[in-house]
């Protein structure tokens, strides 16, 4: 999954694409790429707390290959992001969250 | 630490994880150990939850699955090193973690805090569990409906291989 949406960003960065739709089904406009306005979840829903305890609010915000997502394509502000990453980095500790994928 | 601030101790928070072998009277026993340990140096014992056998990330020690249990307690400085050498001394223990959660702890808001927490995984769980019945009542609908379809084909091929 994060690995399409980092394509999906080089591609917005490179500006030689041929299609117009990204992968949500957003129109992009002619003059430039469009970009949806990505907003932190952890601002915006006071619900979802940030703890390293919680293991499947991590999942979200890490690859498959066991790597902390990037603020550019998660959307977090700065605060969270560094938070983000202590929690992560304490999971890891932890054996709830993997430093490097399993198997193949 | 002066008199005036000794009222308002730090709290703390350990996780610890156990070998999963490790029986409930060990278990217990070494819950009965950091509980005297707390209590012996001034602190007290906010909060114990037991997690449960879970599948570890990674190995640690050769083992896959460990028994987490977390702990929150509040004390002076002095009381992590004391409840960590405890940990590190024990066979059972595979490894642990300790966060200073606040300088002044208030205990009575942190139990009202984490009850929070865990009414929200709650209700979040429910709220996924709603989701993916309706996505799979949608699913189911779409077999049928395919099954139908599968029937009728294979009523076709019947028919056409009569007419051979």
């Amino acid at each position: 999954m994060a690995t399409t949406n980092l394509r999906s960003e080089m591609r917005e960065k490179s500006g030689r694409d041929s299609d117009r739709m990204d992968k949500d089904g957003d129109d992009r406009s002619k003059k430039g790429s469009f970009h949806r306005k990505k907003v932190c979840r952890f601002c915006s829903d006071q619900d979802f707390i940030l703890d390293y305890k919680d293991v499947r609010m991590m999942q979200s915000f890490v690859t498959e290959h066991g790597k902390i997502v990037p603020r550019r394509i998660s959307g977090n502000c700065a605060l969270h992001q560094r938070e983000l990453t202590t929690a992560v980095k304490r999971a890891r500790n932890l054996a709830l969250v993997g430093y490097v994928s399993m198997g193949a | 630490m002066t008199n005036a601030t000794a009222a308002k101790l730090a709290g703390y928070e350990t996780t610890f994880i156990t070998r999963s072998e490790l029986s409930d009277d060990g278990l217990k026993a070494l819950h009965d150990r950091l509980a005297q340990v707390v209590s012996s140096y001034g602190g007290e014992v906010v909060l114990t939850e037991d997690w449960g056998k879970r599948k570890l990330a990674y190995t640690i020690q050769k083992e896959n699955r460990g028994h987490y249990t977390y702990l929150v307690y509040s004390g002076k400085g002095d009381i992590v090193h004391e409840i960590e050498r405890n940990l590190r001394l024990h066979d059972h223990v595979l490894r642990f973690l300790t966060v200073n959660l606040e300088k002044e702890f208030d205990s009575a808001a942190f139990q009202k805090k984490r009850a929070d927490v865990h009414a929200a995984a709650k209700r979040r769980e429910e709220e996924r569990e709603a989701r993916r019945e309706e996505r799979n009542a949608e699913r189911r609908g779409y077999e049928d409906r395919r099954t139908d379809y599968q029937d009728e084909s294979e009523d076709m091929s019947v028919v056409e291989s009569d007419e051979e």
